[in-house]
């Protein structure tokens, strides 16, 4: 197979993923799930971009979008569960 | 047979076992039946299939810039990766921290 | 035939890729779907390293670098310990 070739079928296979995670992200319920599709979806925007050799905003998009947001959004998921089970189990908030 | 089709005919080879450790660990990912068990799995996929892919980049590496920064790379990930796999069994073992449900 | 197997390669690590997602989709716990991210971001690595040989752009190596340290970070994240619980 030329290079070409290899390089249309890649495109393919990152296209469709991309979109499938992104529409799984959004439609999630879980908010702990919601976050790590939303990593996975920022790991492989990251691909995207190193794809079209844009190393430096694969690298932005690596560490802000995926690595800092994803921890960020991990700890405000938390937080949501957790206050959502305190009002589940009734009246512990002092 | 010159030096350097044999060496590349190597790091073939290496890229080439290196994948198949991958494929394996995602298959044990895919179909093992309980959490530690896949665990097991995916750590011989992060270390023995990195590894093995990165052992035959270096032999591909132009410089040995290159290689040095490759190596580097891979004792990083082999660092995280065992860290990692051990914060994540420990918290599933203790049923605490993200897993309380 | 150098850069056609890489990129060949690099493909065949992107379709496992897209198969462990699976994991990350269906995971029971949360621990399953970290795991999973966690293969996620090694054989991420992986595929920019291959691309970055493939298509002769040596940056990627950088990008690469910085999906080891995201994986240690969120994994981190992750497995910290409830700060609220411990102080109640």
């Amino acid at each position: 197979m030329s290079q070409l070739t290899l390089l249309i079928i890649f495109d393919g296979v990152l296209l469709v993923t991309l979109l499938a995670l992104a529409f799984a992200a959004v439609l999630s319920p879980e908010p702990r799930r919601a976050v790590m599709l939303f990593i996975a979806f920022g790991l492989w925007l990251s691909l995207v971009w190193a794809r079209l050799r844009a190393p430096d905003v694969a690298l932005a998009e690596a560490a802000i979008g995926a690595g800092l947001g994803g921890a960020l959004m991990l700890a405000a998921a938390r937080r949501a569960a957790r206050t959502s089970t305190r009002s589940d189990g009734g009246g512990d908030e002092a | 047979m010159s030096l350097d089709t044999m060496l590349h005919l190597l790091a073939a080879v290496c890229v080439t076992l290196g994948a198949v450790f991958f494929i394996a660990g995602t298959i044990g990912l895919l179909r093992l039946p309980d959490l530690f068990s896949r665990l097991h799995a995916l750590t011989k996929a992060d270390n023995l299939g990195l590894g093995l892919i990165m052992l035959g980049l270096i032999l591909y590496a132009p410089n040995v810039i290159y290689a040095a920064k490759l190596l580097l790379l891979w004792i990083l990930v082999m660092v995280s990766g065992a860290t990692g796999a051990h914060l994540i069994a420990k918290r599933a073992l203790r049923g605490d921290g993200e897993d309380a449900q | 035939m150098m850069p056609e197997f890489l990129l060949a390669m690099a493909l065949l690590l992107l379709l496992t890729m897209s198969a462990g997602l699976v994991r990350v989709v269906i995971g029971p716990t949360p621990a399953d779907r970290m795991m999973a991210a966690q293969l996620l971001g090694t054989s991420g690595i992986a595929v920019l390293l291959l691309l970055a040989l493939a298509l002769e752009v040596p940056a990627l190596l950088d990008v690469a670098l910085i999906f080891a340290l995201l994986a240690a970070v969120s994994v981190a994240a992750f497995t910290r310990r409830r700060a609220g619980r411990d102080q109640a």
